[in-house]
């Protein structure tokens, strides 16, 4: 056991640091327009590739380096503490599903352009019925000609209106059981019938989106796994490393945190014993956070790859995000209702859906439950 | 970074769970009809009381985690032994100035433990001996406390200090006032030497409250599989799931923070390791009630009654979250490294 980082790591850490340091594009933070922001992102994306930054554990045969994910963990955790642009975090799970899945003409076609930021990916999963019943999704996908025909709608497809592609489930056998008469469709969102639109959260951003599919032709060969494999390629896609480390979210809770404490040390906010006291309490939500994530990227790297056990790591992730936002709204007090503090209002809305978005607290406990602690059904 | 138990503490935590089962409460009535002694003798002759107290006091054979993993496997079948008091605080003492060859004997051969302030929160002075309270006094010869609360004083050991044991509300581990005290032997603590015992002993205390929430859990979760109400077994139902879910939740946060805090014992300066391991005790202080009164819930009637295990987790879970400083005492304590 050590919670330090190897000597190897060190040196991986310490270069990449530099050449953050050299290559972070200044103000990108003040962009605010969508499409000028993707295409920030997407340079980024490019940038980190070409650096040899991208795909740390990914099989060198499919243009990763085949090093051990606490790689990945480093990358992600320097690019948060460096405020480097965040890089699409479903790389590595829309890699997995292609790895795991795909055909061999399907990899090389497509695995280097996830990882290289050529293109950019959407997932069409979640629909206006199917939302934490994902298995009950009703847009549908019909051969015809060697081409499939996809007609309905998917939303919360998150950067849909900015992708280039997208991992979609459809209903190609409407005759079997729910779970298995799902597919899994490549399809490219310049596809003539497929139209996307931004959805526009609480906070009044456009964080996801909704995409419309009206006779939506894609090529037979775009067909990834088999007939009906679309639910099992969903969960090795939901499985796979999403937890609040992979996708830079615990460095970013740290440096609100950080804020906030500056804050209090200044004496510009009112500090009270009881406001002390939570943000000591987020402090150790953190910590847990941060040590829950180091256990699971160890187990990974012994070739345990997280299970149902990482529902843990996305309650801890909700719970920590909620409390400190609602402790920030109580230290700004009406300076976050009255327009002065407008960032904390917007975070503060935002952290409502982070008991929702990758599936919600309450489908959460149902995996621990039956999974973990194997209570019937 | 390698952040699980290594090969050879998977095989301590297989043994210690062994010998904790020859001597679990599984029932109230095994408290009553036990060898008090028992347990004591089975972890002696295991070599479980003295992990850190071999010959080199400087380079103690086993590790914070060695501990950890020990306190947990006993928290979790309400082992009645006195390990925390004597075999971890006041060892750790002990080593840590040097004495244990002069005061315990080397090894367990007399039996030491803590004197705590009347609130449990922190290891005595001398000056308030006559409130303050002997932690897992059974069987105990000798009872350590300090001149100064600061660090920077004495370390006590009272000899033939005549004992008078109160009534603990965990029946498992004994509390006992000083009633004749008579005069000190004192030993210089070194600098540091506070906030390292410290360190350890919140670990200690955080990993018996990991055992003794898992323990709890545990046993409700096999209840809810196999009791039956509307035809069905009352685990089926969401609300009882989502109990046993949020708890689960709660000791796995936990277990990881207590974990990286017994690291942290050994391997990190004595501010982070006391950081650490106050992050830990918080957690696990906060946690502890309500997860042992969500297992009281979930066992429903049954639950409420004497011969239930339940309450005797519940009343383990009361007095470790106490010991040491509760969750408000230890966060108070992080704000003023954090906000200083």
């Amino acid at each position: 056991m050590d919670y330090r980082d190897t000597a190897e790591e060190a040196r991986f850490r310490s270069g990449l640091r530099s050449w953050l340091a050299a290559s972070i594009p200044p103000g990108w933070e003040d962009v605010t327009d969508a499409r000028e922001r993707a295409a920030i992102d997407k340079r980024w994306q490019q940038a980190l590739y070409r650096a040899g930054y991208m795909g740390m554990s990914w099989p060198p045969e499919y243009g990763g380096r085949g090093l051990s994910p606490v790689y990945d963990a480093i990358l992600v955790e320097e690019m948060s503490l460096a405020d480097a642009p965040p890089f699409s975090v479903n790389v590595n799970y829309l890699g997995r599903a292609m790895w795991t899945h795909g055909t061999e003409e399907q990899k090389r076609r497509f695995l280097p352009m996830i990882l290289s930021g050529d293109a950019m990916w959407c997932q069409g999963f979640s629909e206006p019925e199917a939302g934490s019943d994902l298995g009950s999704l009703r847009t549908r996908a019909v051969l015809d000609g060697g081409e499939w025909v996809v007609n309905g709608r998917k939303l919360w497809t998150s950067r849909s209106p900015t992708a280039d592609w997208c991992l979609l489930l459809a209903r190609t056998e409407p005759d079997v059981a729910k779970h298995e008469g799902i597919s899994c469709l490549l399809l490219s969102m310049d596809t003539p019938g497929v139209e996307a639109r931004p959805v526009y959260l609480s906070n009044g951003e456009p964080a996801t989106g909704e995409v419309y599919f009206d006779g939506a032709r894609v090529p037979a060969d775009q067909l990834l796994g088999a007939r009906g494999d679309g639910w099992k390629i969903a969960l090795t896609a939901l499985a796979v490393e999403r937890g609040p480390g992979d996708v830079g979210y615990i460095s970013k809770y740290q440096r609100s945190l950080r804020e906030l404490e500056a804050l209090t040390r200044s004496g510009r906010s009112s500090a009270d014993p009881e406001l002390r006291r939570r943000l000591a309490a987020a402090y150790v939500r953190g910590e847990a956070m941060r040590l829950t994530y180091l256990e699971q990227l160890s187990s990974r790297a012994v070739g345990h790859p997280t299970g149902p056990e990482g529902s843990v790591a996305k309650l801890l992730w909700a719970e920590a995000e909620q409390t400190l936002n609602q402790v920030a709204m109580d230290l700004f007090g009406a300076d976050s209702l009255t327009g002065r503090e407008p960032r904390w209002l917007s975070q503060y809305l935002y952290s409502r859906a982070s008991s929702v978005y990758g599936g919600t607290a309450q489908i959460q406990k149902n995996i621990l439950a039956r999974r973990v602690l194997r209570l019937p059904r | 970074v390698f952040a699980l138990l290594t090969d050879e503490q998977q095989m301590l935590r297989a043994a210690a769970a062994s010998v904790a089962s020859d001597v679990a409460i599984r029932n109230p009535r095994d408290l009553e009809s036990r060898d008090p002694e028992l347990a004591w003798t089975r972890l002696a002759q295991a070599g479980l009381l003295d992990l850190r107290s071999g010959p080199d006091a400087m380079a103690p054979e086993a590790s914070g985690v060695e501990v950890m993993i020990v306190a947990e496997e006993l928290g979790a079948v309400l082992a009645p032994v006195p390990y925390l008091g004597p075999a971890v605080m006041a060892t750790e003492l002990l080593r840590l100035t040097g004495s244990l060859g002069a005061w315990s004997g080397g090894g367990t051969a007399k039996r030491v433990s803590v004197l705590l302030r009347a609130d449990l929160s922190a290891i005595a002075t001398y000056d308030a001996v006559d409130e303050a309270l002997v932690f897992d006094s059974r069987g105990v010869d000798r009872v350590l406390c300090v001149s100064r609360a600061d660090g920077h004083g004495e370390l006590l050991c009272l000899d033939h200090a005549e004992l008078e044991p109160l009534d603990s509300a965990d029946p498992t581990r004994g509390i006992a006032r000083i009633v004749e005290a008579g005069e000190p032997d004192a030993v210089a603590v070194p600098p540091g030497a506070l906030d390292r015992w410290l360190a350890q002993s919140l670990v200690a205390v955080s990993a018996d409250l990991i055992g003794t929430m898992r323990g709890a859990l545990a046993g409700v979760v096999e209840y809810a599989r196999t009791r039956v109400q509307f035809g069905v077994p009352i685990g089926s139902f969401q609300a009882v799931q989502h109990l046993c879910a949020e708890a689960h939740v709660a000791i796995q946060a936990t277990r990881s923070l207590t974990q990286y805090a017994a690291w942290a014992v050994d391997e990190l300066d004595a501010g982070p390791a006391l950081l650490a391991a106050r992050a830990a005790k918080a957690n696990a202080s906060r946690v502890a009630r309500p997860v042992c009164e969500t297992v009281m819930q979930v066992y429903g009637g049954i639950g409420q009654t004497w011969e239930n295990i339940s309450h005797f987790y519940l009343r383990r879970a009361l007095l470790d979250r106490q010991l040491l400083g509760d969750e408000d005492a230890q966060f108070d304590a992080i704000a003023d490294v954090r906000l200083a």
